[in-house]
């Protein structure tokens, strides 16, 4: 199998002249959408709201996210919205990292200040459930949902309510570098069996890495163990399924271990790097791009990491290739959803205004064009498809056939499996132990 | 005569009035002591309402946190002592625990001693001793976080220059995960904060021996005691106050670490390198994890025992290096 793709450009750099031309082109494109009467995800109404629109009272929109890959392109998108709606002013803050954010989310949750727009993160349905995170569903019309990837939507989804609305999406697979695989004399593994057979020759003939993976903090781990679940099970529901512990499923499901198994199995055959379960994101990306390692697994968000810390060159010539798969013909399921998104406060005296600026920059152009400019995969499907950067569209169009959950929302579900699985990379649990032990911690936190 | 005019003191005059102690004679009337206390309270008013603000109430809020379920949000729930007797059912808590007495017990050790013995061999007049003790310094000036950011980078297995070195000398075997290895793990933190802090703690100990009278070591000299003796017998027990202070600052240190082992670990790998604090972060807050439900009031509750232990470990210091003055 050879999934070349050509490559990224460098163009994610934003002119203000570009962006406002495109942004104009954007604006206009969505006013003929309207009269036309409605297209897509930009076009749903919201069911009541009375105020913060263009002629409505002022308000002010604080916005947190942690969306780094934005942060250049928020000074046009506010001032371009500020145009259109002069009572109305955005004020974004992105954070560092998640690690940065979560502390100060949940601070301002904890002290009742909620800013009006924030990235929910995993903790969507939980806000939803107790009134933090409005209802979008009715806030913009089920109509304006129609347009995301049905997985994004499900994620955000309880009792027939939906707390956030995806961002950007996400699709993992295996980055691999052409010339060491080359050199190597390896093709780009179709399954597991053949990835651990290319790790032995790669280490042999070039005493590279094989695979580079981030184990710390363990929800990465957790990325490439969760899809391990509905590749041995071809069943995409189970992991949804035991994440909220429905339909009997436990942790110490028969196909849990078998994942555990497989995993196992890798790390015996040292297709990962010497303690990957202790490596950082930044370690696993500097890994590959100083070519350090054949492959690395990741999510389709490292593509905007690469642009910014990797040499012009090493961009124009790394590719990427689905998750391999359980067996030969099978599936190559990869861990899909969305961990960006956005959810408004319900408290928010300005939550009109937050809905009214949540539809403006989800109009179909506009978003695509920021998704474009941030290198990231956009969250809905027309857009995906539109996408300018050839790896992150060549990812977007496995979602259908081949996304499957990695991100969970139950209690204790995520810090769970993402423990079990650094172990198990770690040699520190047996594939029956780990399993065990998520069962174990899932039901601590569910009775804490 | 009226009762009332009978118990009203008389008034004199200011001289006659004046305070037996009170310089100069001046006068203090009862009304004018007042006032002065009266002023006194006004400039003690921004330590109490700083104090009441920053640490009374978060104190007493705390506590009462730690007796409810709270993930942060909505309605907390009273459980009374559930909190306090869930750690000991908890085993990352446990693990924590001993991780986190461990890595106490030895930077406060091991910087002690180590502080001790670098700052006498500096006093005894090295050449270089100068460009040493700037050296063993620097460390302090950087904030942990960049320390631990630098040593991850050093621990690295794959391209880290402390692997590379041992597999370049050809000590292949000793090569390793630092961080990944549960057993190499705690020790590879506990390095660097040793190294980060004993330049400091130096200085402190640098600056005791300053005070040392220099016939004590002439005495000592003339009695045909050695270098080793002199250390042991003159310079470590006159150091004993100077002691008492940098190892009641290590246990502090050692108890409420944070930084290092956020930075190089979180923790990891699977709670090997959770201290207290980290690990209640990581239930506070998620840490460095996506998507963990806040258990704020667990999260809180061993806040408040890291406190108490805390207050009881240097307590116990205290009071054992009080006795060692009386008896000395």
């Amino acid at each position: 199998m050879n999934n070349d793709t050509s490559h990224a450009d460098d163009s994610h750099l934003l002119s203000r002249r570009n962006f406002l031309t495109a942004a104009a082109a954007a604006s206009g494109a969505a006013v003929l959408g309207a009269c036309g009467g409605g297209t897509g995800t930009a076009s749903g109404g919201g069911s009541s709201h009375t105020g913060g629109g263009k002629t409505g009272k002022k308000a002010t929109l604080e916005v947190w996210s942690w969306y780094t890959e934005d942060a250049p392109v928020w000074h046009y998108i506010t001032s371009e919205f500020h145009d259109a709606y002069h009572n109305i002013t955005v004020k974004p803050r992105t954070f560092g990292s998640l690690a940065d954010y979560s502390p100060a989310l949940e601070s301002a949750v904890s002290g009742g200040s909620t800013p009006d727009i924030f990235a929910p993160a995993t903790l969507a349905l939980s806000y939803g459930e107790s009134g933090i995170a409005l209802d979008l569903k009715d806030a913009m019309g089920a109509h304006f949902l129609d347009g995301f990837f049905p997985s994004i939507n499900k994620e955000y989804s309880a009792n027939g309510k939906q707390y956030a609305i995806g961002w950007e999406a996400q699709m993992f697979g295996i980055f691999y570098n052409p010339d060491i695989m080359r050199q190597a004399g390896v093709d780009v593994p179709e399954t597991w069996d053949d990835l651990i057979s290319a790790a032995k020759t790669i280490k042999s003939k070039t005493g590279k890495v094989p695979v580079a993976l981030n184990g710390n903090p363990s929800n990465n781990a957790a990325d490439f163990f969760l899809p391990l679940i509905t590749q041995a099970s071809d069943d995409p529901n189970l992991v949804y399924q035991l994440d909220q512990q429905v339909g009997g499923k436990k942790w110490t499901d028969n196909y849990v271990v078998q994942a555990f198994e497989m995993l196992q199995r890798l790390q015996a055959n040292h297709v990962f790097e010497t303690g990957a379960d202790a490596v950082t994101y930044d370690e696993a990306l500097a890994l590959f791009y100083t070519q350090k390692s054949a492959m690395l697994f990741f999510g389709s968000f490292i593509v905007p990491g690469l642009l910014t810390s990797a040499p012009k060159a090493f961009n124009k010539l790394y590719r990427v290739a689905p998750t391999p798969a359980w067996r030969p013909g099978g599936r190559h399921w990869g861990g899909n959803q969305a961990g960006a998104g956005w959810s408004v406060s319900a408290k928010s005296p300005n939550a009109d205004a937050a809905v009214e600026f949540l539809k403006f920059i989800y109009e179909p152009a506009r978003y695509a064009l920021i998704m474009e400019k941030s290198s990231a995969m956009a969250a809905t499907i027309a857009a995906a498809a539109k996408g300018k950067n050839p790896i992150v569209r060549e990812m977007a169009s496995w979602i259908k056939d081949n996304g499957c959950n990695h991100i969970l929302f139950g209690v204790g579900s995520e810090t769970a499996a993402g423990n079990a699985a650094a172990a198990v990379i770690g040699g520190k649990l047996t594939p029956q132990k780990a399993a065990a032990q998520i069962q174990t911690q899932v039901d601590q936190a569910r009775h804490a | 005569m009226t009762a009332t005019s009978v118990a009203r003191p008389a008034r004199g005059t200011r001289r006659e009035r004046a305070a037996p102690g009170l310089p100069g004679g001046r006068v203090r009337s009862g009304t004018g002591r007042l006032r002065r206390e009266r002023v006194g309270y006004w400039f003690i008013l921004p330590t109490v309402a700083f104090f009441v603000v920053f640490l009374a109430y978060p104190l007493i809020r705390s506590f009462y946190i730690s007796l409810h379920s709270w993930p942060g949000f909505g309605p907390e729930k009273w459980v009374g002592f559930r909190n306090f007797s869930a750690m000991f059912k908890d085993q990352v808590w446990r693990q924590s625990l001993v991780n986190t007495l461990i890595f106490t017990a030895a930077t406060t050790v091991i910087t002690t001693a180590l502080a001790m013995v670098v700052a006498a061999v500096l006093k005894a007049g090295w050449r270089f001793g100068v460009v040493f003790r700037v050296a063993i310094f620097i460390p302090a000036l950087l904030s942990l976080v960049v320390s631990g950011t630098l040593w991850g980078l050093i621990y690295e297995p794959s391209f880290g220059i402390l692997d590379q070195f041992l597999r370049s000398v050809g000590l292949h075997e000793l090569s390793t995960s630092w961080l990944s290895n549960s057993h190499t793990v705690l020790p590879s933190i506990i390095v660097v904060s040793i190294w980060q802090s004993v330049g400091f703690f130096m200085l402190i100990f640098y600056a005791g021996l300053q005070d040392i009278d220099p016939e004590l070591y002439e005495a000592a000299r003339i009695d045909g005691a050695s270098v080793v003796s002199q250390f042991r017998h003159v310079t470590v027990p006159m150091l004993r106050t100077v002691t008492s202070i940098v190892v009641t600052l290590n246990l502090i240190n050692g108890l409420k670490t944070f930084d290092v082992i956020y930075v190089m670990t979180g923790g990891g790998p699977d709670h090997a390198s959770d201290s207290l604090t980290t690990y209640l972060y990581s239930l506070a807050f998620g840490g460095q994890v996506a998507g963990a439900i806040p258990l704020i009031g667990y999260a809180t509750a061993i806040g408040v025992l890291v406190l108490v232990l805390a207050v009881i470990i240097v307590s116990a210091q205290l009071a054992i290096s009080a006795r060692r003055r009386v008896t000395a």
